[in-house]
């Protein structure tokens, strides 16, 4: 697979082993923390986080998320975080993601993660569907 | 807008639970198949791959009676308690308590699986609950409360002991079952007899039609004609008290019941009867007592079975009084050709119903152990013109077809089959461009159905070609095509106005229907195809490498499809709009029309040129921007003719609707139809 350069490497905290020393992924410390939270919340604090996109066409891709009690999957690229949380992310996804960083937001909008992915190229102003 | 790839979400997300996993836990080599059956019942095992075979229980008998007792079972417990003190006895023991606890002692339940007390049109010495939706048995001795039990809970007991039996053999949990079940049994009687595998503590993998294991043990799936591997088969059983005929067509891999017959009141058992009532002639009795009848039955049924391998046997009466007495093969034939004649018969009507000639089939199969007699035989080869195959005993097909079924489904590597109960590579469909649209993703559990709502691109379009491809690749020119056919009869709307749902049904089976429907007028178009059929593991594996392989390029060429075919929607909506209202004055001056021409001369160009989505897009941005003054006159001359006239509450009603409708054609992902 081609090396994709990604935009800055900004606080660098999760990188792959591969990759030429470039993170693919990155997750704040902020984030692997709510995450490791959710993580022992839910009873399972060795699970690992599914990260990844799904669909496509005139449906649009949308953001994969979720819990993963399963090892990760043949080809999966797994980047581990300071704490120790683990994200999967397939190898077809990481294509669109590549150099994505996973924030956790506080805000007037309420909690949740954010995902600043350089891939995106324009945003349709309500913040709901993007273009890459 | 639909012109590039979206993210759909770009707000917070929270962390969600992964979407529930096959609940199946799979342990390849641990799965039984059990036929259970009127009279008897059988488990089998093909572990791994192996032979199948079936299981004995500690005295070596494999076939269990399909007889469970109560007698004595709720003896000594308070009235009305309703405690179950004793275990019931299923088998041969409790065949032996039948004559003296005739109400406690049930057989052949399965005539009562899944019906109410309304549908029960045959014979039988039970004490039904008349109030009951379905058939509950009154098994309480003389001068007790009645104590009922279902057909259900009788069949889970039969079905405990086999599982017993199956896991004293397989040293482990059983993983699952396949339970096999007549062709013609109903939803209700097949979800009866599911039920009976829940409670004795089995998870039910699938049910099977009984001709349709008999196949499998064959192995005639795998012996189909010609490209689709078709085939047509008859399947015969004739057991001790039931005779099914089943005519099954076979087409990549899948066996489908055309047509059924039979007659439940006619077995082997019969042909016993009528030898008994010619040995009651020679013995010259009129009415014989309980005991000479057991004798007779007994010694009527070891003559039948001894002449189908002599010619003549010998038969001795002690308790009748009757000396040893020469029976002949021909004497028997005489004796049962009336009964067998009705089997051919029905035989016969069952090809009709399939509107079939005996020549065109491929196979007659012969099971239950009735068809060792050679007779039976005979006139079957004689009916059907071929010689019947005959070779995997006859009382045991069926549970070797379900062992093999069950061993599949346990997640076992079989040769030559890889139909597994997760769709090996996604299905979707071509869209505009070339452009694969998945509706079922890789790896979901079957059966599965999903729908999609589809639409039109332009007005002139009256059909929409559905051509059904399987694989990962985003264009449709990678993937398998699998099926294409032709929905004619859209109705002539607005660019992105029709309405067209595509419904994708794939079943236990693994068989798919690809369902089209316009949702205005209702046309509707089907058709069915194998998705697995001759796919095997390992290109199974070779396509998705290949799909992340090709991942980058992909990608980029679905992004220039999806480009190409926004740029012809908009000039398309473009080149419309100048015809229709271009001539109007005031909406277009000359030289803006130039210019708009000019800009779509150019894209053109763009379009033909491009080998990347960006300048495509580009081009379609400036030609938007181009023509932006004249589509905001062409909104405002519709916007005040169609006011015209109009109170407010009019007009809010209408975009509102408006609204309600750009809602609904931008929710139209793949939405997976709940089987409830």
């Amino acid at each position: 697979m081609t090396t994709h350069s990604s935009e800055d490497a900004a606080s660098a905290v999760a990188t792959t082993h591969a990759a030429a020393g470039l993170p693919r992924l990155t997750v704040t410390p902020a984030a692997a923390e709510i995450m490791q939270g959710q993580l022992v919340k839910r009873g399972t604090p060795d699970a690992a986080i599914r990260f990844g996109i799904r669909g496509g066409g005139c449906t649009g891709y949308s953001y994969v998320f979720e819990f993963s009690d399963k090892p990760p999957r043949k080809n999966d690229e797994v980047i581990t975080a300071a704490n120790g949380v683990r994200v999967y992310v397939d190898p077809k996804s990481m294509i669109y993601l590549e150099g994505t960083t996973i924030h956790f937001e506080k805000g007037i909008r309420g909690h949740g993660f954010q995902f600043d992915n350089p891939n995106v190229k324009n945003d349709c102003g309500c913040g709901e569907s993007v273009n890459f | 807008m639909a012109q590039s790839i979206d993210i759909q979400g770009g707000g917070l997300f929270q962390i969600a639970e992964p979407e529930a996993p096959s609940k199946r836990r799979r342990k390849p080599g641990k799965a039984i198949g059990i036929d259970l059956g009127t009279t008897h019942s059988l488990v089998a095992i093909a572990p791994n791959g192996a032979e199948p075979r079936v299981l004995a229980d500690a005295e070596g008998e494999v076939l269990l009676h399909s007889v469970v007792s109560y007698a004595g079972s709720g003896a000594g417990s308070g009235a009305g308690s309703g405690a179950t003190t004793g275990q019931p006895v299923v088998g041969r023991a409790a065949r032996a308590l039948a004559v003296e606890h005739p109400e406690q002692v049930l057989s052949s339940v399965k005539r009562f699986m899944g019906r109410a007390p309304k549908d029960i049109d045959f014979s039988h010495p039970y004490r039904l609950a008349d109030d009951a939706q379905v058939v509950r048995l009154d098994i309480a001795e003389p001068g007790q409360p009645p104590r009922y039990v279902s057909p259900v809970e009788v069949s889970a007991r039969i079905l405990e002991v086999l599982r017993d039996r199956a896991e004293h053999e397989l040293d482990d949990d059983v993983a699952g079952a396949v339970i096999t079940v007549p062709a013609y049994f109903d939803e209700a009687q097949r979800q009866a007899t599911k039920d009976a595998g829940r409670i004795a503590g089995l998870e039910v993998f699938r049910l099977l039609a009984e001709p349709t294991a008999a196949a499998l043990a064959y192995g005639l799936d795998r012996q189909g004609r010609g490209e689709h591997g078709e085939g047509l088969f008859a399947v015969y059983d004739l057991g001790g008290g039931t005779f099914d005929i089943s005519i099954l067509r076979l087409r990549e891999g899948v066996f489908q019941v055309l047509a059924t017959g039979g007659d439940s009141a006619l077995g082997g058992d019969d042909f016993d009867r009528a030898l008994a009532g010619h040995l009651l002639g020679l013995a010259q009795i009129d009415a014989p007592s309980p005991a000479q009848q057991q004798e007779l039955m007994q010694a009527a049924r070891a003559a039948k079975e001894a002449l189908s391998e002599a010619e003549v046997t010998t038969v001795t009466l002690e308790r009748c009084g009757l000396g040893p007495t020469q029976v002949s093969r021909a004497q028997l034939d005489a004796l049962i050709l009336p009964l067998v004649k009705r089997t051919i018969k029905a035989s016969k009507a069952a090809l009709t119903d399939a509107s079939l000639a005996k020549t065109e089939l491929d196979g007659v199969v012969l099971v239950g152990g009735s068809t060792r007699v050679p007779l039976v035989r005979a006139l079957v080869q004689k009916a059907f013109g071929r010689e019947p195959l005959a070779d995997i005993d006859p009382d045991k097909v069926v549970a070797y077809g379900a062992a093999i079924q069950a061993d599949i489904l346990s997640g076992s590597e079989r040769e030559g089959v890889t139909l597994l109960d997760v769709v090996p590579l996604s299905l979707g469909l071509e869209t505009m461009g070339g452009i694969v649209e998945k509706i079922i993703p890789r790896n979901a559990t079957i059966p599965i159905s999903a729908r999609q709502v589809f639409t039109n691109y332009s007005e002139k379009q009256t059909g929409m070609t559905v051509h059904v491809v399987q694989g990962e690749r985003e264009l449709a020119d990678h993937c398998r095509s699998l099926a294409r056919f032709e929905l004619r009869g859209i109705p002539r709307l607005p660019p992105s106005m029709a309405r067209v749902e595509i419904t994708f049904e794939l079943d236990a089976d693994a068989l798919l229907t690809v369902t089209a429907r316009e949702l205005m007028t209702g046309v509707k178009q089907s058709i069915e195809v194998k998705p697995t059929y001759g796919l095997s593991a390992d290109e199974v594996d070779e396509l998705v490498m290949d799909s992340l392989d090709h991942a980058r390029e992909d990608f980029a060429a679905r992004n220039l499809a999806e480009a190409r075919v926004e740029m012809g929607r908009v000039m398309l909506a473009l080149r419309t709009a100048i015809d229709e209202v271009g001539a109007i004055e005031g909406m277009l001056d000359p030289t803006e029309r130039e210019q708009i021409l000019a800009a779509l001369v150019e894209c053109e160009g763009v379009m033909q040129e491009a080998d990347h989505a960006d300048p495509i897009n580009e081009a379609r941005e400036q030609l938007e921007k181009r023509s932006e003054p004249f589509a905001r006159r062409r909104m405002e001359r519709a916007l005040r003719s169609g006011m015209a006239g109009k109170s407010l509450a009019e007009i809010e009603s209408a975009l509102a609707e408006e609204d309600a409708l750009d809602e609904r054609r931008g929710a139209h992902a793949a939405e997976v139809i709940d089987p409830q």
